[in-house]
């Protein structure tokens, strides 16, 4: 989900135009209708046309990434980076292959970067957070998910996923009901999703009150969009309705989840 | 907070910083870890470093034995820098290699080890588990010891999956008959000619557990004629395939019969519960204790099974790899369930930047809460990821009243700061003093033992047992202390603590002002309890099980 927001909200159009600029734009447009190897192979004949064109390298390291091949991207990156050193969306998408590959100093250090070129970008602030978070430098994080929300907000998209990631550390951090308004606001924001419904779930048994939480999780497993997998949300379930002292609905979601966990299941 | 300094002040007991001064080499504990690693990432290089501390001559001060490596592939101790190794403690302040006179420099690549009376002679035996090869050292008295398992019927020889890699073992009395069983915690399916490759050729990096296929645990019941009956599969324990590291003890849901918990890698945690009839059902996931609070598995790597808030109740601590958090489960005491208390606890963001190996709830400043001491260091090849050293210092975090754990490592004294690969911890009062020491290994480097100095204002008491119809050492009797004020504390006896290693089986009290206790109540396994009453502090009592 974060690595698709990624891949879809960075992109350019290009605007001038050259033979390497025009096979570009043909790969990009491939792209955008997942033929990755049309992209790909569009991509190659720009950059063999214009081997210093940034949009066709960082269009080169996306495709990569979504191939798994992260020595390519960040191979790609560099050679953009060195073509054009403002160029922000490279230095982006150099920091999120790095927080990807969880190299997170790396990853620090070209983000803050991408946001000295750009700070309007929401998805630079969302991602250097979550590498601020992984190193431990939770108020930092916490700063830049609330900007990448403001940021999201004043272009019109705020995305559920960026709520939901401050909604997260709200309760790592024992902030309930910081996290509760995250969480409230990501499914208002995406009714369809599983996702800020388990969140809620999990919020309404810390505040022990289980038959919300039941709630909230059931309609979580109802809803198959989102992120969130059926193993984790049936593990809460079992939790809430053991709070609720309803153990037969506990067992079965704890029978569910069993089911789901192969590794455990007796060879 | 607040409520606690007025509760502190009005107890008077004393809060002293509780603090360690390092004196391994002072002590003569020259003992070196040794993984054989050579660039080649091989998965049991970062796993080893079990400890024990065990009173095997019965003089009265707790000795040392370390598990060692071996060569890879061919997993021999080719040469005595891979030997296990045992320690003589002189009751001095200083230790001695006696592993040649005793015999037990072992074979294989060891990693767990797991002491206790198994044959109630009154002399405390030693297993050892490790990738290829277990080992029952049988101890005849006189400081030597007799490899006895294959009479024993201890090599955990699997029929389907053949010699598993054991990380962890513990001795317990499952079904109460007095005698000691042993459970085996095995890790993965593993085998040098087929070590899968991860990273690329430029940054090759150790495989994640999920590039490894699972395995059971085993449980071997005693015959009381010193041999063992593999009962894994009939007591339900095999049947759950998992990724064992850490193991513990106790009887979580007051039934008389104690269970276990297993900390799983990167797969959800076992808790297995006793039914008392020879079988163990696995109810982690009803309990409430199997995953994180989010539904997530964690690294598990050490455990410990023991009440910090003084209900009564063990409660569990399990560590985990960096961004997991440790884990924090309070026994509610009701209908088997747990409460995820770490974030409450104040545990859970401190500890979300370690990666914790051997644990243990041990009261260190005597105040009457149990502190939490974590052995602590990353994953070797990993500081690129994480841009730290994967050399950490350890961890202390004091128990402030049962309801939050505060982390008071950087005052623990200078040694305490230095940072190693640390892994294996076994906790016990080497010098006899009433503090509790703690002995930690360090990956391919030298063993560290941090003597406890913490000021002595705060009075204690520990509580050797010595069972008769019970077991030898009465390994999971519960006893209480109850206090002139009416405080109840509560511990059991155990030896399975943390990650690999096993320590002292007596039961530690911290008492804070209190000069004597007022009863001391031993509840024997299988129900017997027997009382003493008017005790005095600051000594070991002997406590025999009355027939």
């Amino acid at each position: 989900m974060i690595l698709a927001i990624a891949l879809v909200f960075g992109l350019f159009a290009a605007a001038q135009t050259s033979p390497g600029h025009d096979a570009y734009n043909r790969a990009d447009r491939m792209f955008r209708e997942h033929r990755y190897q049309d992209a790909m192979d569009g991509v190659d004949e720009a950059l063999r046309l214009e081997p210093n064109l940034v949009p066709a390298l960082t269009l080169r390291a996306k495709l990569a990434m979504a191939a798994n091949r992260y020595d390519v991207a960040k191979q790609s990156l560099e050679r953009a980076i060195a073509a054009d050193p403002k160029s922000w969306y490279a230095r982006f998408l150099y920091g999120f292959q790095f927080y990807q590959q969880n190299e997170m100093p790396a990853a620090i250090s070209a983000l803050e970067k991408a946001r000295e070129l750009n700070p309007r970008d929401p998805q630079a602030a969302l991602y250097l957070g979550l590498a601020y978070e992984a190193v431990g430098r939770t108020d930092d994080a916490l700063g830049l998910y609330r900007r990448a929300i403001e940021l999201e907000d004043a272009a019109g998209t705020v995305h559920v996923e960026t709520l939901l990631t401050a909604a997260r550390l709200y309760l790592l951090l024992g902030r309930i009901d910081d996290a509760a308004a995250s969480a409230e606001r990501a499914a208002k924001t995406d009714p369809a999703s599983r996702d800020p419904h388990f969140e809620l779930a999990r919020i309404w048994l810390k505040r022990a009150t289980p038959a919300k939480a039941i709630t909230e999780g059931e309609a979580a497993l109802r809803l198959q969009h989102g992120d969130t997998p059926d193993r984790q949300i049936h593990f809460l379930l079992v939790q809430a309705y053991r709070a609720a002292g309803e153990d037969a609905q506990a067992q079965q979601h704890a029978e569910a989840l069993r089911k789901l966990d192969g590794l455990n299941r007796p060879k | 907070m607040k409520a606690i300094l007025a509760a502190a002040l009005l107890l008077g007991v004393a809060q002293a910083q509780i603090r360690f001064e390092e004196i391994a080499r002072k002590a003569g504990l020259n003992f070196q870890l040794h993984n054989a690693a050579a660039g080649e990432f091989h998965q049991i290089e970062l796993m080893p470093g079990g400890v024990a501390a065990l009173d095997f001559d019965n003089d009265g001060c707790m000795d040392l034995y370390f598990t060692n490596g071996a060569s890879i592939p061919s997993l021999r101790k080719t040469g005595p820098e891979f030997y296990n190794r045992l320690y003589r403690n002189r009751c001095d302040g200083t230790f001695e290699d006696v592993t040649e006179k005793a015999g037990v420099g072992g074979e294989g690549y060891s990693m767990a080890v797991a002491a206790a009376d198994f044959d109630n002679d009154g002399r405390v035996d030693i297993f050892v588990g490790g990738v290829n090869r277990n080992i029952l050292y049988r101890n005849l008295g006189g400081g030597r010891f007799a490899d006895v398992t294959a009479k024993a019927g201890l090599a955990g020889i699997d029929p389907q999956h053949g010699k598993m890699w054991s990380i962890s073992a513990g001795w317990f009395d499952f079904d109460n008959d007095g005698w000691l069983d042993l459970f085996v915690s095995n890790y993965v399916a593993w085998d040098p000619g087929a070590e899968p490759r991860c990273g690329n050729a430029d940054a090759r990096f150790y495989c994640h557990p999920s590039a490894y296929q699972g395995v059971p645990n085993q449980l071997f019941r005693n015959n009381h004629d010193g041999t063992f009956t593999d009962v894994s599969r009939q007591s339900g324990v095999a049947a759950h395939i998992g990724k064992g590291m850490g193991v513990a003890f106790a009887d979580f849901d007051g039934d008389g019969f104690e269970d276990v918990f297993v900390a799983n890698d990167s797969v959800r945690s076992f808790l297995f519960r006793n039914r008392g009839n020879g079988t163990f059902q696995e109810v982690g996931v009803e309990a409430g204790v199997a995953l994180r609070e989010d539904g997530k598995p964690i690294a598990g790597m050490g455990v410990d099974f023991r009440d910090f808030d003084n209900d009564g109740r063990p409660d569990l601590v399990v560590s985990g790899m960096v961004n997991d958090g440790f884990l924090l489960f309070r026994n509610l005491g009701k209908r088997g369930l747990f409460e995820d208390f770490a974030q409450r606890s104040g545990l859970l963001l401190p500890t979300r930047p370690l990666t914790g190996w051997s644990l243990g709830f041990f009261d260190f400043d005597n105040d009457g809460w149990r502190d939490l001491f974590c052995a602590v260091s990353h994953f070797p090849s990993f500081e690129t990821y994480l841009g730290k050293a994967a050399a950490q210092p350890n961890r202390i975090f004091r128990n402030v009243a049962g309801e939050r754990f505060e982390d008071v490592s950087p005052a623990a004294g200078p040694g305490f700061q230095l940072a190693a690969l640390h892994h294996g911890a076994a906790f016990a009062d080497f010098d006899n003093d009433g503090r509790v020491d703690v002995v930690v290994t360090t990956l391919d480097g030298p063993v560290k033992l941090f003597r406890n100095v913490t000021a002595a204002a705060n009075h204690w008491l520990a509580v050797r047992l010595h069972g008769t119809r019970s077991n030898r050492q009465g390994l999971g009797a519960v006893v209480e202390v109850i206090l002139a004020d009416g405080r109840h504390l509560t511990g059991h006896a155990t030896t399975s603590v943390g990650y690999a290693s096993s320590s002292e089986p007596l039961v530690r009290f911290g008492l804070g002002a209190s000069r004597a206790v007022e009863r001391i109540v031993v509840h024997w396994p299988g129900g017997r309890s027997q009382e003493l009453t008017n005790v005095q502090a600051d000594r070991v009592v002997e406590i025999e099980e009355r027939t």
